[in-house]
């Protein structure tokens, strides 16, 4: 993160907008001055021109103008005349003091009756009787007005960026005879010098005040903004960085650093709280964390102690000749609910039980040890498949509150013989292959699950293997294992999946079990145990 | 899983759709224990159910149980793969499957 870069940006962007705002009011000031300025000089300009046209106008004796024009201007009268405006002239500071008679058809040109320009000019005044166009439509418009809508008198401002001519305003005021008619026009035209130079002064003026005033805003701006957002800003982003690396309390909290009842005062506030409630967190989290990790080890030894109750040492039985068996469980979770087992009760006598607990983890763990040594136990003492049955379920219904129960096939082989007793307690059917036969399903009579209601009768049945004679037991794991279509394994596959390599070993017939389930179900996670024991009957 | 559970008096009807397995069965205990006080007759329907496991068959267990003491349990509209493994685990010798 590259702190600098956000200091400079806040700074930045904030002075630019006030430097805007400034820029704008002082536009705006400029011109409403400006304005000010020009009509308030203007009026006095205008006064002043005004005044002098009266005077002027006392002065000038209209009745003469026929007298001097037939004269040409060259008697006394008109000289001393002359010399009297050309003082007035002078002395009322205006620059160009003339009277006119236009012509009155088209009012575009003019014949001067009189002009006299001040000395310090660096015209020359024009000639009695001079004919010129008139300067412009403006100057008709005003000279139609004195002539035809009688006005008393007329103002002429020329102050727009003229090149030609400095700015000036003209009064003019109409001479008229005894019957009240306009016969001439007399003008005072005056320079506004003055008016140029002190607008120029006030926009300078404008200009430099509010330079200084940017200035000094940017200066008080920036200082101000580090103290206020910089600052508290920065010791947030420090902290933050700090807290991110160290996942610890501070030393001085953000709220101590940074004393403010605004917002910023607020996020440190909230950054204090967050800090707190991340540590509270962590704390917890980590104490769950060490909780789950022991639960995980403890889950694990449970479930080696859950494989090391079963046999699974193979070959089994290396010194018996008459058999062969193979048994395999892949759990699910670390520890589950089903399990196989197979002892010698006595010399000619093999038992074998394959089971399924309901439900999962622990609590189904704890159900099939317990119902395991139970099976055993009975089955030791003697008892038929169905009798070790009932008298589980019965032992196991005594002391049942979670409603648990196991499904258990149940078989003793007479290994001599070759007779196989078995008892089913709600478990998967068994799968038998005669010698040179294929894997069927052996549909055998079933009885209610253990542990779910006491008092049951378990019935059972004989079977006779003979030399080649195959049995499968299963439990729901390998049958109901569902692929990612939500299809099952089903009988068939299974089926398919024993014939493919009946002829071969028990374990070879597990492993091609194991197999063909995994490249069925492909990605989809293994959610039952995989438990499975086939014996092969070789005879004597 | 769903479950559709109608209550009239002292009937509690529920309509179970979908996977009973081990993950759902939970569920499926909470709604029946939940409702299942001062009811006489509890009446399942099954004719949506995909699939039960042992998980799910023992809730039904815990339920044919309280309803042994209080009334009775019903079990309806069974379809093939649900009745298979009803006779498979044995559930049919002691459900009322109608």
């Amino acid at each position: 993160m590259n702190k600098k870069k956000h200091k400079i940006s806040i700074v930045f962007k904030s002075v630019i907008g006030i430097i805007c705002i400034m820029i704008l009011f002082s536009v705006a000031i400029g011109i409403m001055g400006f304005r000010s300025y020009t009509n308030a000089l203007l009026e006095q300009y205008s006064e002043g021109a005004f005044n002098t046209a009266k005077i002027a106008k006392k002065e000038f004796d209209v009745d003469k103008i026929e007298e001097y024009a037939k004269s040409g201007g060259k008697t006394e009268e008109y000289l001393e005349e002359w010399q009297k405006m050309s003082d007035l002239c002078n002395a009322s500071g205006s620059t160009f003091v003339y009277v006119i008679r236009p012509d009155l058809k088209d009012y575009k040109h003019i014949t001067f009756l009189f002009s006299t320009i001040n000395k310090n000019s660096d015209y020359s005044c024009y000639d009695f009787g001079y004919v010129r166009e008139t300067t412009n439509e403006e100057y008709m418009e005003k000279y139609r007005n004195l002539y035809e809508n009688k006005t008393n008198k007329e103002l002429l401002v020329r102050d727009k960026g003229y090149i030609e001519t400095d700015p000036h305003i003209t009064a003019m005021i109409p001479l008229k005879d005894n019957d009240g008619n306009t016969v001439a026009i007399l003008c005072v035209q005056r320079q506004m010098d003055k008016l140029v130079k002190v607008r120029n002064n006030y926009i300078a003026k404008i200009f430099y005040i509010f330079l200084v005033l940017i200035i000094f805003v940017i200066v008080v701006q920036a200082a101000y903004l580090n103290h206020v957002f910089l600052r508290p800003f920065t010791s947030i982003t420090e902290e933050t960085i700090r807290f991110s690396d160290e996942n610890t309390l501070p030393e001085k909290k953000l709220s101590e650093k940074i004393k403010s009842n605004d917002e910023i005062g607020i996020l440190a506030d909230s950054i204090d709280n967050m800090e707190e409630s991340i540590i509270k967190y962590i704390d917890e989290v980590t104490k769950a964390t060490i909780e789950k990790e022991r639960i995980a080890v403890e889950f694990d030894l449970a479930g080696k102690i859950q494989v090391s109750m079963l046999p699974t040492t193979f070959p089994a039985f290396p010194d018996r000749k008459e058999f062969d068996i193979y048994a395999s469980m892949n759990p699910a979770k670390e520890v589950g609910g089903d399990f196989y087992d197979f002892f010698l009760i006595d010399d000619d006598h093999l038992c074998l039980v394959i089971a399924d607990v309901s439900g999962k983890g622990v609590p189904a763990a704890l159900f099939m040890m317990a119902s395991k040594i139970l099976f055993a136990n009975y089955a030791k003492m003697g008892k038929s498949p169905s009798e070790i049955l009932e008298a589980a379920n019965n032992a196991i219904c005594n002391n049942n509150p979670e409603n648990m129960f196991v499904t258990v096939w149940l078989g003793i082989l007479e290994i001599s013989t070759g007779k196989l007793r078995a008892s089913n307690a709600g478990h998967e059917y068994p799968a038998l292959m005669e010698p040179d036969g294929k894997f069927e399903i052996y549909k055998d009579k079933h009885g209610f699950v253990i542990g779910g209601m006491k008092g049951i009768n378990y019935k059972e049945y004989e079977v006779g293997l003979k030399k080649g004679s195959k049995l499968f037991v299963y439990t729901d794991g390998v049958v109901e294992a569902t692929n990612v279509g939500k299809e099952l394994f089903g009988n068939e596959r299974m089926l398919d999946a024993l014939n493919e390599k009946s002829v071969e070993s028990p374990e070879s017939i597990l492993e091609n079990i194991k197999k063909s389930v995994d490249i069925f179900v492909e990605d989809e996670e293994q959610f039952d145990d995989l438990t499975m024991l086939c014996l092969e009957y070789k005879g004597k | 899983m769903t479950i559709e559970n109608v209550k009239k008096e002292d009937v509690l009807a529920l309509k179970v759709e979908g996977r009973v397995d081990t993950t759902t069965a939970p569920m499926f205990e909470d709604e029946i224990k939940k409702n299942i006080e001062g009811i006489k007759e509890l009446v399942i329907d099954l004719e949506k159910m995909d699939y039960i496991s042992s998980a799910g068959l023992r809730v039904l267990l815990s339920a044919q149980k309280i309803m042994d003491k209080q009334g009775k349990m019903k079990v309806k509209n069974v379809n093939e793969n649900i009745m298979d493994i009803f006779e498979i685990t044995g559930f049919d010798t002691i459900l009322t499957i109608e």
